[in-house]
Formats: structure tokens, sequence, C-alpha cells
């Protein structure tokens, strides 16, 4: 069934995560109000790595896509807006692990329960970017959260 | 000129295609420089301001756009077929949209109580409005229960009941019986993050089977060649190459649009990308008229609030503290269709009987529901209430308003998934092309979607292009030739985005365009207040020649991709507002003040006895085929009839069209 497209899938793979899983999958099944729900789906995916070679200036704007593109309205109206607010001035450590931060969770909705601590955020993600997000998420100052924001903020010429 | 520019780009590096010549685009004063040759690995990074777009050229089987539910389920179908597939994304496909959809899939596996596929056919087809084509949804509906058992054995972990069978919950506009038999048990789901856990599901599997992502690269349009298309180019945000997916099969599972309004539940990557595409490539869209706005988006930001907090028990109450739904639907109440739960919203606030300062708004009370219960089945509403509205759903109710959802139109296609065109009275083919997800119309849900079944659609359609292909084509087909230029305009309006000076941002324009669509074509549409929003659209659209970007460069330009996505919406957005204006009745989520009634061939309020049957012309139960010139902004319309058959009489019997009331 497999033509000779295997040499050529070696080359044309550009596959950013390419360590395939090797396990085969344990399906645990949770009963509804008994057993406690299974909190991790079982299917490993590629771990996550941090990108290397890439400059701060164009780590940022990286970043800055990211946090505006995301699965829900509800993180692109957070993030975006944590974005405008910190992302130009985040350090070298920061950067790294907002990016680890908002790349790395396969469910988008965990960023946001963490965020709004809904949930306890997991250890590996604690950290100074998260106490801004966590503080951020809070409105101390009550703005208004309508929407994301636009990109003239970034307008030099401005 | 051309020649020199070639001899100074040829480097030695690996040539992935074997077509080498390079092209100078002519139409540019700006030297643009279009070549190809192959540039893998050791590509340098570089923000600096260039006329040059080094091109990639890629030979794949298949090639998929968009990574969402339908995009994975057909990149996996294809590649565990043998195919050699690559999936082209704008978004990590854990980020797709599907993952905000917390509701469920429907499937008459009767779990919960006896059920019948036929059961869900009856409601898919009547929550469509008659709209909906029979064969596409015996189709789905018939494959729904295999699909839901597919995915569990993939290792999607449903929740469960006490034996250990997958758990299902009650729907709006689920039935049993045809109708008769009550309120219907059919939503499987995983907690609240069902589109998460399938993402996930499908996305590892997809990579058991060696499917090639492109994650982060924006497709740009269709490659065209005599009526079939060849492929898709791309533009790759990480280092701004251009790259071009040749393949003999395309499969476009982008999305939908709900940026096009002010105010939707969509996150701010549904820009209609793949509609775009395929306008620009001179094929129609169907249906884009028909928008469906969710009863419960909060009022403001437009989060929203699932409908399954209805199917677990929330009501809907105004400001006399009313259960209002009792009145307009009273079998169904708080769970009749989206549709006829936001028209009976809005009529509500407009008899004054709104709440809020503005009374502009009604209620979503939760607070008598048992705190574990929405603990355990709708976390996710507690927090999203709290941020954006300030309210804690064990205390108080929830503003809510009809804000923007879904896009029932998209890219026609047949049942098979394969994207068709109408000529001389018939459908026809497109070759090479096929559409799946919210992004096509099949059309499963004709002027009104049923909660539940856009999970459905996804993976049934999904699979269903990956079949389609499978059975058509072989693995490692050579692939007909290509012109060298091919892509060049695509380019070419890059580079003219990229360097546009005009007068104004690309942000105003949307907001233009935003604010337009939102007063013109709402849940309740006027004839004249429409064709206002037509001109007003089409002086929108013409200030896209004078945009204004501000950013130069070619890595990781997020004002570059967010005026491509406005060139895309806008494209999506003068569809919709000119097939609503043209559009004289009232169907489904298309709701007309001026035309409160449907308009089919029979006047189906009274017996059919000695009526006569309308010709097409005459009658609006038909598709709406919208092509739009790129240059202008002008769209045209066409029309096709609704398929009224089943795929087979015996297993499953067509249901005429009737009065449409829950």
């Amino acid at each position: 069934m497999f033509s000779a497209n295997v040499a050529r899938k070696a080359v044309l793979s550009v596959c950013r995560a390419s360590l395939r899983p090797a396990v085969s999958t344990v399906i645990a099944r949770g009963y509804r109000g008994d057993a406690p729900e299974p909190a991790v789906i079982e299917i490993p995916l590629p771990p996550w790595q941090d990108r290397t070679g890439e400059s701060l200036d164009i780590k940022r704007k990286r970043l800055l896509y990211e946090s505006r593109k995301r699965g829900m309205l509800e993180n692109c109206i957070l993030l975006s807006l944590f974005a405008k607010q910190y992302l130009n001035t985040m350090s070298e450590l920061q950067l790294k692990q907002y990016d680890r931060l908002i790349n790395e969770p396969s469910n988008d909705w965990d960023i946001y329960y963490w965020a709004t601590e809904a949930k306890p955020t997991p250890d590996v993600y604690q950290g100074e970017v998260m106490d801004m997000l966590k503080e951020f998420a809070k409105n101390k100052d009550m703005e208004q959260r309508l929407d994301a924001p636009n990109l003239e903020y970034l307008d030099k010429s401005n | 000129m051309a020649a020199v520019c070639a001899a100074s780009r040829v480097l030695g590096r690996k040539i992935v295609s074997s077509t080498a010549l390079p092209a100078v685009c002519q139409t540019s004063n700006r030297k643009l420089h279009f070549s190809i040759y192959g540039k893998r690995g050791d590509a340098k990074v570089s923000d600096a301001i260039s006329t040059q777009y080094p091109v990639v050229d890629h030979e794949f089987d298949a090639v998929v756009v968009g990574a969402g539910g339908a995009g994975l389920r057909a990149a996996f179908g294809l590649s565990e077929a043998g195919f050699n597939t690559a999936c082209v994304t704008k978004l990590f496909p854990t980020r797709s949209h599907t993952v905000a959809a917390q509701g469920g899939i429907n499937a008459a596996l009767g779990n919960m109580e006896e059920d019948d596929w036929r059961w869900h056919f009856y409601d898919t087809v009547k929550g469509s409005d008659w709209l909906g084509d029979q064969d596409a949804i015996h189709y789905m509906t018939e494959q729904a229960p295999a699909a839901v058992v597919e995915l569990e054995n993939f290792g999607m972990p449903f929740s469960r009941t006490e034996e250990g069978r997958i758990y299902q919950r009650a729907f709006g506009g689920q039935s049993l019986k045809f109708g008769k038999g009550g309120q219907a048990h059919r939503c499987c789901c995983v907690a609240d993050r069902t589109g998460h856990s399938l993402l996930h599901t499908l996305y590892g599997r997809s990579l058991r089977y060696d499917t090639s992502y492109f994650v982060e690269y924006f497709a740009l349009d269709l490659l065209m060649e005599d009526g079939e298309c060849k492929g898709v180019i791309a533009l790759c945000m990480e280092d701004g190459s251009i790259h071009r997916f040749r393949a003999k099969n395309t499969v476009i599972a982008t999305g939908g649009y709900g940026r096009t309004f002010f105010s939707c539940t969509s996150a701010h990557t549904s820009t209609g990308d793949g509609n775009a595409m395929v306008t620009r490539a001179g094929l129609p869209c169907q249906d884009l008229e028909f928008v469906q706005f969710h009863p419960t988006g909060i009022y403001g930001a437009g989060c929203l609030i699932t409908e399954g907090c209805r199917g677990e028990g929330g009501i809907l109450i105004n400001s006399e503290g009313e259960r209002f739904m009792e009145r307009y639907a009273p079998n169904a109440k708080d769970l009749a269709s989206r549709d006829v739960v936001s028209r009976s919203m809005t009529i509500e606030i407009r008899e004054g009987r709104g709440v809020g300062p503005d009374k502009d708004h009604v209620y979503l009370q939760l607070h008598h529901l048992p705190p574990q219960q929405l603990a355990a089945h709708l976390p996710g509403i507690s927090e999203t209430a709290m941020i954006f509205a300030g309210v804690d759903v064990t205390k108080e109710p929830i503003p809510v308003l009809p804000t923007v959802h879904y896009n029932m139109g998209g890219i026609p296609t047949n049942y098979k998934g394969q994207v068709i065109t109408h000529k001389d009275g018939e459908d026809m083919v497109v070759p090479g092309l096929y559409a799946c997800g919210e992004a096509g119309c099949a059309s499963v849900h004709g002027a009104n979607r049923l909660g539940a079944n856009s999970l459905l659609d996804l993976v049934v359609f999904g699979r269903a292009c990956a079949l389609t292909i499978a059975e058509i084509n072989t693995p490692g087909e050579k692939l007909s030739p290509l012109k060298p230029n091919a892509g060049e305009a695509s380019v070419a309006n890059l580079d003219k985005i990229r360097f546009a000076d005009g007068s104004t941002r690309t942000s105003e324009i949307r907001l233009n365009m935003q604010k337009t669509m939102q007063s013109h074509a709402a849940v309740f549409r006027t004839g004249d207040v429409l064709k206002e929003g037509c001109d007003k659209m089409d002086s929108v659209y013409k200030s896209l020649d004078d945009i204004k970007t501000f950013d130069r460069g070619i890595v990781w330009n997020t004002d570059l991709v967010e005026t491509l996505e406005l060139q895309n919406l806008m494209l999506n957005a003068v569809q919709t507002i000119v097939g609503a204006e043209a559009r004289k009745e009232s169907r489904g989520a298309h709701a007309r003040e001026d035309f409160k009634d449907r308009v089919d061939e029979y006047d189906y309020t009274k017996p059919l006895q000695g009526q006569v049957k309308k010709p097409l012309e005459q009658h609006w139960r038909k598709h709406t085929l919208s092509y739009v010139d790129p240059k202008t902004g002008k769209v045209t319309l066409e029309y096709r009839p609704v398929i009224d058959n089943s795929l087979n009489a015996e297993d499953c019997a067509a249901i005429p069209p009737a009065i449409r009331s829950y």
C-alpha cells in the first residue's frame, strides 16, 4: 500500500514536532459521578521544543502573532491585551516562560483556567509570567475588555 | 533583466521541483522578483525589506488547508489510506477554533433511550428549514453512530453512564419518533471539552501515519489551471518564504467567517480564508446569507455560553422574570432550535421586556441548578461569566444576547465532499477540489444548524473527503504539469499589501465592515436597511484600495496577515449581505421583517390538492450561489435547487417540506 514515497517524505517533511510517539494508547474509562474523570488524554503528542537561533526581536514578533491567534475568543481577548501591555518589555527569561506557557499546553481552555485561577497552575508553568498573567486577568483597574486591541500601538510612526 | 536576476539567484541548493524557470512579474513597477528554487533547512531568517520572494515547491498526493476537526480528520484519513499528505495551517492544530467547542457530537447510539438515526435525520431536515440537501443529511446521520464509535476506538474519552456506555445529553432541536416522542438525548460529549479532545485525538493519530504538517503557514490562494485545482500557495510566517504545495487533491477545511460581524463568538482566526480562496478562483460560495445567531453570547464581549447550559436545565428569562420560551415553543421551550430562540429573544427585547439599563438583552438563569451539576458538567461557564460579565452564576443570571456564531453557508459540495459548480441546470464537480467542515456546505445545515451537529459534520465529511479521494486516486500518481509562474498574482497581492501606504488603516476598514454588517445584516433584516448595507459594504470594499499597513517586514508580520485576513473577510461579507438582500423570504436563520414567511414551491400551510407547483425562479427554496469580482467587489447571484431525495428511499424516506414549529 505504501508507495516509494518514503524516501521523499523524509526529505519533504518539515513537521516541527518530528518525534513519533511509540506507545499504544491505554484508555481509562471514567464513570459519571463515581470515579474521577481521566485528567489526561492518553495519546501523547510530540513534546514542545524551545526554538533555537531566534533573536529576541523575532521572538517577540512571533509571540505577538501567537498571542492574538488563539483557539477561542476568551483567550484571544485576554492574551492579546496581555501582549499589548507586557510583550515588548519582557526579559529573555520571561519571553521563554511566556513562549512555553502559550505554546505547550494542548488545550487553550487550560491556559484560561490557570490565568483566571479556576484551576491550579501546573508547576512547570508557575513563574513570573504566570503571576503577571493572573494579576492581569483580575483586571484591578476595571478596564473595558470587550475585544482584542488593534495593532496600531506597534506603529512606530505614530 | 529576467536572465540577470535568474542567474544571480540560482544557488547550489537542492531543487525539489523540476521547474527552474524564474518569472518576473510585470504588473507591478516595484521590480518584484518571483523565482523558483529549492530552499530547505538552512534558510536565512531575515527581517530586512526585500523584494525577493523565494519560492519552494512541494509535491504531495493531497494537501489539506486547515487543521481543525475537519482538516485533521481528512488528513488522518488520507494518510491512513497511504496518501502522502500535507496539512497547511495558520495555527498549531490544537489551537484551531474547534477547541472552543464545548457542546458535543450528535449520534443516534440509543444509550439513554431507544433511538433511530432516521429520527435524527428528520430533526436535521426540519432544523434546516428544508434547505438542507437530504442526501447529504442522510449520509451524515446514518454515519453518525459509526463515526462516534470510531472516535471512541481512537481513544477519545467520552463521558460515560454508570453502565460504562457513552453518556448522551439533550440538545436543542433533537426529538424522538419524528418529532412526536419528546426530547431526545443524543449528544455525546467529553465533559465540556469535546472540541479539544477531538483535536488532540485526531492530531495524535495523524502523526502516527506520517502526515506532514506545515504549521503557521498562511494559505494565500488555490493554484487553479483549466478549471482544475492543482494545489495551494502559502506564505511561511517564520521566514517569509512562499511555498507552492502541488497536489492532485486539495481539501479546504478553513472554518467560518464570524469576524465579519462586530459581535461574534468566534476567535479572531475565523476569517473565511477558504471561502475567499474559492471566490478568487472564480468559483461560487453557497448560502452565505445564512448566519446563525447563537442565543446566548455574553452581552458585550460576545463570548459563548454553550447550549449545553440549557440542556442541563438553564432557562432564559425576561425583565418580568418570565420563562418566555414557553410561549414561543411550547414543546421544546428553551431547547427549541437556535434560530427560533434567537428570534424569540429579539422579539422580547423589541417589545420592551429586555433587561439591563438599556433593556437591550435578556438573562440566562442557572442558579436554580445544583452547584455540583454546574461544576461537573459546565465548569468553564462560571469563569467566563465572572471575567466578561462580572456575574456569579450560582447567585445571579448571566446577561446574554443573540451573537453571530456559525456560518451555515460555505463552499458548495456534494455529499461526498467534492466541490461543485452549477452550469446549465447541472451540478458539476470541480476536479481536484474538496471542502469539509464549517467551510463546506454539503449542505447538511441548510438554513439553520442544530447544536452538536457541527462536530458531527466535521468528522463525517472530513472522513468523506478522504474516502472519496482514496476511491478515485492512487497514492504516488504523477502530477499534471503546472505553469512555472502559477501563484504569481497571489505574491503580487502580498507584496502590494506589505508596502501599502494609503490613508486608511487596516483596523479602521475592518471596524467599518464589522459595524456595517452588524447594523444591517443582524438577526432581523429589512429590505431598505439591507439595501443601505449593500451600498455601504460596496464603499467599504473599495476602501481596501486605499489601505495603509505599517509593518514592512516579512517575518512574523502580524499586520500583513491580519490585512490578508481582512481581504478574505471582505469577500465573505459582501456575498453575505447581497445574498441576504436578494432573498425575499424568511427561512431558518435568515429572518426578514418585510417578508415574514417562507416562500416554497407550494404553500405548505394549506393542503397541496389543487396547488400549482411554482417554477424555481418564483420561489425561494433553493440554494444561493454567489460570485464576486475581486477587483470591484461586485457580487453576482445564481441559484440551484435543493436535493430533496435521500440516498436510498427504502432505507430512509425523504421528508417532504412542512411548516416548522417546535
